[in-house]
């Protein structure tokens, strides 16, 4: 090699000082193995070719495959820092007292070498940073916390692989970088402020960049940062020897800028330095102060670029592999930024919000969108981003039980093998595989129920994206659409998730609510008789479209206020009304309708039956009906069915058989009082089914309606009610249903519709409550008093509660009401003992007509001040319009 | 790539024959595309109503959405580690407060009961807990919990009734009680290592008392007994009990699930004589577990369905007759016991008994 380059030494001048370079180094890499292939492809002219830069890195792999596992080596110390071979095939662990090569093999870490030599560990082996260089496998850099930067050749046959020397910071040393390309060329930032070009083939610093230089002009003729195009053209003077030697003659030399204008101004310290990866003369530095510079290296006078990326220091900063003029950089203020170094003004493309602060950060090879990130504080754990969905990282690495100090990918084409070295004395290789992925942790949907039966459904939109391509759907025609969802269109998110967030309103039997609140607010649940409340209470259902409810209320009506005092035809002809009535309205019911809100107990598929029974009923005498009423209650899905429900073969009996047992424990007088709404009622029929009631009247005409067969059920219901009361001339007492009507509040409680049970025990009153523990009612009250709280209804739940039998529930009007009694005369608080003012023993708040102390509704003259109970001041001022006190002030109550 | 999906749009007359606004529907591409999905095949009408979009402007994917006590407020949260309070009353959507103080995704948010004050937790991967607090019309921060070694899942307040407590599930397995003390002190109780791996989900047992009410003597608060269930990614469900010395002990394990509980819910007992929990899996499952002996020791599950993707929630309505499920394919479906005790969707195609939620938009595709 060498003695081509001298032969060619004139046509390398045309060609660049690159092309000398590269020729230098080759003779490094020719030394050091398989390197030789690559010759002519390294030359920084080309370096801006992704694809050959790829292939070369490619070929020096061989194409092989990494293997491994997630494993864990344990080190003698705290780690600082790592660097991978370029082999991929080796790690270099520095930290204060480690400075280790070990090999990475398939199951396990190998130590193989270990660079801390001699007796007295010097403080140059105090590693806050190693670097391993790109190029050379041979070639290392390590950074020292006393601030020398030192060179180590593993090729060196003796045990010191010490190569060079450089004591030229005066701090810490927190960052080398070697050139990408250029085999000589070492960069360093230190804590002193200075960063230093290093040409490994001399003794010293080629140049020196002080943070503190001040930004190239606007619009100075740069471009080629930007566009990166042939060197050549820019700079004739590089055809010299070595390039950067030019620049220690050069007038605005070497100084930093700080020294020659004789201002030791304590410079901002620099945290990281980094070679561009495209742009072969730039590098970038970050600082405690939040800065980023761009810098040319032959242009140490100043910096390219200055911006202030970060809200801190900035810790680190990546050059993304592919992207030309992505910068990614890493803050205190734990964000990651990555910036678009190529337009005028560097523009911030994303940002990562971590949850700590960023001490390194590593692009992801081969994943245009990822990069790595770790803390050096509180956060033990590696993150791995996609920069466009800022929040939550892809992956997470959990291994470390300390702060992890460094990390590297493993191989530059190879996404999957991440290696960190932590504060915890361990080496790591992560396999990206087996990281757990927050990302797919995280719930993308949200759902609630809201208080009126709407849901809220929040989604992830690209799941919802995912379902255009569903076919569509073939409904049922009568639940045409249960709810649906509009999408908000409004703008590109810029994000790769995002969610749509909806409020659907369900229908009624998807769980809204409204009916709820409409029936609260209209039932009427005391201060009218019996009859009255029911029938009102059944109109507000059937207003609300509750059918199986108001047909609840007219059974209620039916079996509680139908009195044996009355007429048999009269009473016959009231039930006959109410058959009619609830006919009228299961019409528009559909027995399919109504099955999956009924019955518990009951089973379905009893239509056939039911009808069956009916048959035989029209023919047949009382025995059989009771017979058939056994059978009926058995089983079958429709409300009035469920009302006999559950009556128990014995009890039936001895009812019919018992004529004594036949006058409930009501006083007569509740009967007497409800005779005559009942009359009124008739006459209150709609004139609708006016036909039906006639044939209701009988028990063959409703049967000839059982043909309809969802109907079936409920007419057979029926012509049972209406004749077993004939026949008995209404002899059956409500206690007879008790245990029905029992049943039927606990079913409407279980079906969710407590406030039917609450309503019904008010109602009802003294006639259900003893045949329901205590325990129950109490629940159903709590229950009810709760929802109409939660719907507003304050003044309902206050009646309820008013209305209330329980004696836990009716206190909960008494509970968290306080009186605060202040004197009106001294004005302080009074004590609770009496009525009279401790303080100046004078009673409170007297009433001017009376003289005594006023313990209600206090009203007062706002002329005078005086005033008194409010009867006696009304009746006082009816006959004069003097103050009652006698000031002589002319009061008027209005 | 929407414009082709449009021609495929249904006719505008049958846009304009509905009732709702039109203009609402016509006003961008996406909300008429989506009526397409759902006029499409099925009659509209009838039984949709209002429907209210919120327009969240969340940067992120949001990962919950709760309605507060009177149903007036919903509160959001989301990766992009903000929640957000909106009023939705008659169908609005007014942004009342944007909260800012988690440095993670913000994960869940749970609203406290009213009598107590405008107050929401939320619960975040940056491990931390907040208690936010509505005093005078501005939210503030009003109490951090930061004592999680991994993200928080789960929050939820117990039933008033014991006061201002709330339950935190997270990521390190353990589950935290935090119970407000009075004058800003918050006390914590710990549950460690409750689910090994990570507490996905907790919700509280509605307030039962154990006997009578009636013997209580007035005024007296009385003895509950405290219980919540928690999922976690041992595939388990616990439920938890507080001891008479006040620590929290494990009383049940459920188990049924074959992969990580995504959600639980306790069903609130309007009227029922039973407990419910319904839980539901990565595994695609969603079990009801019901109980109904006194003692609270025997639980028993039922299958309501096997999903093909993972379930994420679940919700009971108001009156615990309706349970919504969502599933992993971005749909949710509404369940209810049939008379056989057979739990049916009320809302699935399958089934022929009603369309759902079409939900159909150009949501960006992911890269990945």
């Amino acid at each position: 090699g060498k003695e081509r380059t001298t032969s060619g030494e004139g046509r390398e001048r045309k060609a660049g000082p690159a092309a000398l370079g590269l020729v230098r180094r080759t003779d490094r890499v020719v030394s050091g193995s398989h390197l030789a292939p690559l010759l002519g492809l390294t030359d920084p002219g080309f370096s801006d070719c992704p694809d050959l830069k790829m292939s070369r890195v490619t070929t020096a792999l061989g194409g092989s495959v990494l293997t491994g596992r997630t494993m864990h080596c344990h080190l003698d110390a705290p780690a600082n820092a790592i660097s991978v071979c370029r082999d991929a095939a080796q790690v270099v662990v520095a930290g204060r007292s480690i400075f280790k090569i070990y090999a990475i093999e398939e199951e396990q870490f190998v130590e193989k070498l270990n660079l801390r030599v001699g007796r007295k560990p010097s403080l140059n082996l105090s590693c806050a940073d190693v670097v391993w260089h790109q190029m050379d496998e041979n070639l290392l850099a390590t950074a020292a916390t006393n601030g020398v930067v030192v060179t180590w050749n593993l090729g060196r046959p003796s045990r010191n692989k010490q190569d060079q020397l450089f004591t030229e910071h005066k701090r810490t040393v927190n960052k080398v970088c070697f050139h990408p390309t250029e085999a000589h060329v070492l960069l360093s930032g230190s804590q002193d402020g200075f960063m230093k070009c290093f040409d490994l083939r001399r003794k010293d610093s080629v140049s020196t960049f002080s943070g503190e230089a001040t930004e190239a002009g606007q619009g100075t003729p740069r471009e080629w940062v930007m566009t990166g195009c042939c060197v050549l053209r820019l700079h004739p003077s590089f055809a010299h020897g070595f390039l950067w030697r030019l620049y220690v003659a050069a007038p605005w030399g070497t100084l930093p800028s700080g020294c020659s204008k004789g201002a030791p101004r304590q410079s901002e310290s620099v945290r990281d330095v980094q070679f561009s990866i495209r742009d072969y003369f730039t590098f970038a530095s970050t600082f405690e102060n939040g800065n980023v510079q761009l810098w040319d290296i032959r242009r140490p006078d100043r910096c390219e670029r200055m911006f202030t990326a970060h809200n801190g220091p900035v810790f680190c900063c990546d050059w993304h592999p592919e992207d030309r003029g992505w910068l990614a950089t890493g803050g205190r203020d734990k964000m990651v930024k990555v910036w678009d170094m190529t337009t005028h003004r560097a523009k911030e493309m994303h940002c990562v919000q971590t949850i700590a602060s960023v001490a390194r950060v590593k692009w992801r090879p081969e994943c245009r969108h990822h990069l790595a990130t770790c803390s050096m504080m509180v956060d033990h754990n590696i993150y791995v981003w996609d920069v466009r969905r800022p929040f939550v990282p892809a992956a997470m690495f959990e291994e470390h039980r300390d702060v992890t100090t460094g990390i590297a990918w493993r191989h530059p084409h190879d996404p999957s093998f991440l290696l960190s070295g932590s504060k915890d004395s361990s080496l790591c290789q992560h396999l990206f595989r087996d990281a757990s992925q927050p990302v797919e942790r995280a719930n993308p949907e949200g759902l609630c129920y809201g208080l009126f039966g709407d849901l809220a459904f929040a989604a992830k939109e690209s799941l919802v994206a995912a379902e255009s391509g569903r076919k569509p759907y073939t409904g049922d025609r009568r639940h045409p659409i249960f709810f649906k969802r509009k999408l908000d269109p409004a703008e590109p998110f810029a994000g790769l998730a995002s969610s749509a967030l909806s409020v659907f309103e369900t229908e009624p039997g998807g769980g809204a609510m409204r009916w709820f609140v409409d029936t609260a607010e209209r039932y009427a649940l005391a201060g009218r008789p019996l009859a009255e409340l029911c029938d009102h209470n059944a109109k507000v259902a059937r207003e609300l479209g509750r059918n199986q409810v108001a047909q609840t209320w007219t059974m209620l009506r039916t079996i509680y206020c139908s009195p044996g005092l009355l007429p048999t035809a009269n009473l016959s002809h009231s039930m006959g009304k109410g058959g009619s009535c609830g006919l009228q309205l299961m019409n528009s019911f559909n027995l399919k309708d109504m099955a999956p809100g009924l019955g518990s107990e009951t089973r379905l598929d009893r239509s056939k039956g039911d009808a069956r029974s009916d048959t035989v009923l029209l023919d047949s005498s009382a025995t059989l009906i009771t017979n058939e009423d056994n059978e009926e209650t058995e089983g079958s899905d429709v409300p009035a069915d469920y009302l006999l429900g559950d009556v128990e073969g014995e009890d039936d009996e001895l009812y019919l058989l018992d004529p004594e047992h036949t006058h409930p424990e009501e006083p007569e007088c509740v009967l007497l009082q409800e005779a005559f709404p009942l009359r009124h009622e008739i006459v209150d029929t709609p004139p609708g089914p006016e036909h039906l009631q006639d044939k209701a009247d009988s028990p063959h005409v409703s049967g000839s309606e059982a043909d309809v067969a969802s109907l079936a059920p409920v007419d057979s219901s029926f012509s049972l009610l209406s004749v077993s009361h004939a026949l008995y001339d209404s002899r059956l007492p409500p206690d007879f249903f008790s245990v029905l009507v029992r049943d039927m509040l606990h079913f409407y409680a279980e079906q969710g519709d407590v406030q039917m049970a609450v309503s019904v025990l008010i109602v009802l009153g003294e006639r259900v409550r003893k045949d329901i523990d205590e325990q129950t009612q109490e629940h159903w009250y709590t229950s009810y008093i709760d929802l109409l709280q939660r719907f507003r209804l304050w003044n309902v739940s206050n009646e309820v509660v008013k209305l209330s039998t329980s004696r836990a529930v009716s206190c909960l009007n008494q509970a968290s009401t306080t009186l605060h009694v202040n004197c009106s005369h001294c004005k302080r608080p009074m004590s609770s003992r009496g009525w009279v003012c401790d303080r100046c023993h004078r009673c409170a708040s007297m009433c001017a007509v009376c003289h005594h102390v006023v313990k209600g509704l206090f009203v007062w003259c706002q002329g005078c001040s005086h005033g008194g109970h409010l009867q006696h001041i009304m009746k006082w001022l009816e006959g004069s319009s003097h103050c009652p006190a006698g000031c002589g002030h002319l009061c008027e109550y209005s | 790539m929407r414009e082709a999906v449009l021609t495929w749009c249904v006719p505008l007359e049958l846009l304009c024959s509905h009732p709702l606004p039109v203009s609402a529907f016509l006003k961008t591409q996406v909300k008429l595309y989506t009526y397409r999905a759902c006029a499409g095949k099925d009659e509209m009408g009838k039984m949709v109503s209002v429907i209210n979009t919120v327009d969240t402007s969340h940067e992120d994917m949001i990962h919950d959405a709760q309605m507060d006590y009177y149903g007036t407020r919903l509160a959001t949260c989301s990766s992009d580690r903000s929640v957000k309070i909106f009023d939705v009353r008659n169908g609005g959507q007014i942004l009342i407060a944007d909260l800012r103080g988690h440095e993670g995704p913000v994960w869940q948010v749970a609203w406290a009961h009213p009598m107590y004050g405008n107050i929401l937790a939320s619960c975040s991967y940056d491990r931390k807990v907040i208690i936010w607090r509505e005093e005078n019309g501005t939210w503030e921060k009003s109490h951090e919990h930061a004592g999680h070694d991994s993200s928080v899942n789960s929050v939820c307040w117990a039933p008033h009734d014991y006061g201002l407590i709330l339950a935190c599930g997270s990521s390190d397995g353990a589950i935290s009680l935090l119970t407000y003390t009075g004058e800003g002190q918050w006390e914590v109780k710990k549950i460690n290592n409750a689910h090994t791996i990570g507490c996905n989900a907790v919700s509280w047992a509605p307030a039962v008392v154990p006997g009578s009410l009636v013997d209580q003597p007035s005024g007296q608060k009385p003895n509950y007994i405290k219980k919540f269930a928690s999922g976690g990614c041992d595939n388990l469900i616990k439920l938890w009990k507080e001891e008479e010395d006040g620590q929290w002990k494990e009383e049940q394990k459920l188990e049924a699930h074959s992969d990580w509980v995504r959600d639980v819910a306790w069903a609130p007992s309007i009227g029922l004589p039973t407990s419910t929990i319904a839980s539901c899996s990565q595994d695609g499952r969603v079990f009801i577990w019901t109980c109904d002996d006194a003692s609270g020791n025997t639980w028993s599950p039922k299958l309501l369905h096997k999903f093909n993707d993972v379930v994420w929630h679940v919700s009971w309505s108001i009156t615990a007759n309706i349970l919504a499920v969502s599933g992993g394919d971005n749909k949710v479906t509404l369940w209810k016991e049939s008379v056989d005790g057979q739990w049916v969707c009320i809302s699935d195609v399958n089934k022929g008994q009603g369309s759902m939620s079409a939900s159909v938009t150009e949501g960006q595709q992911n890269e990945q």
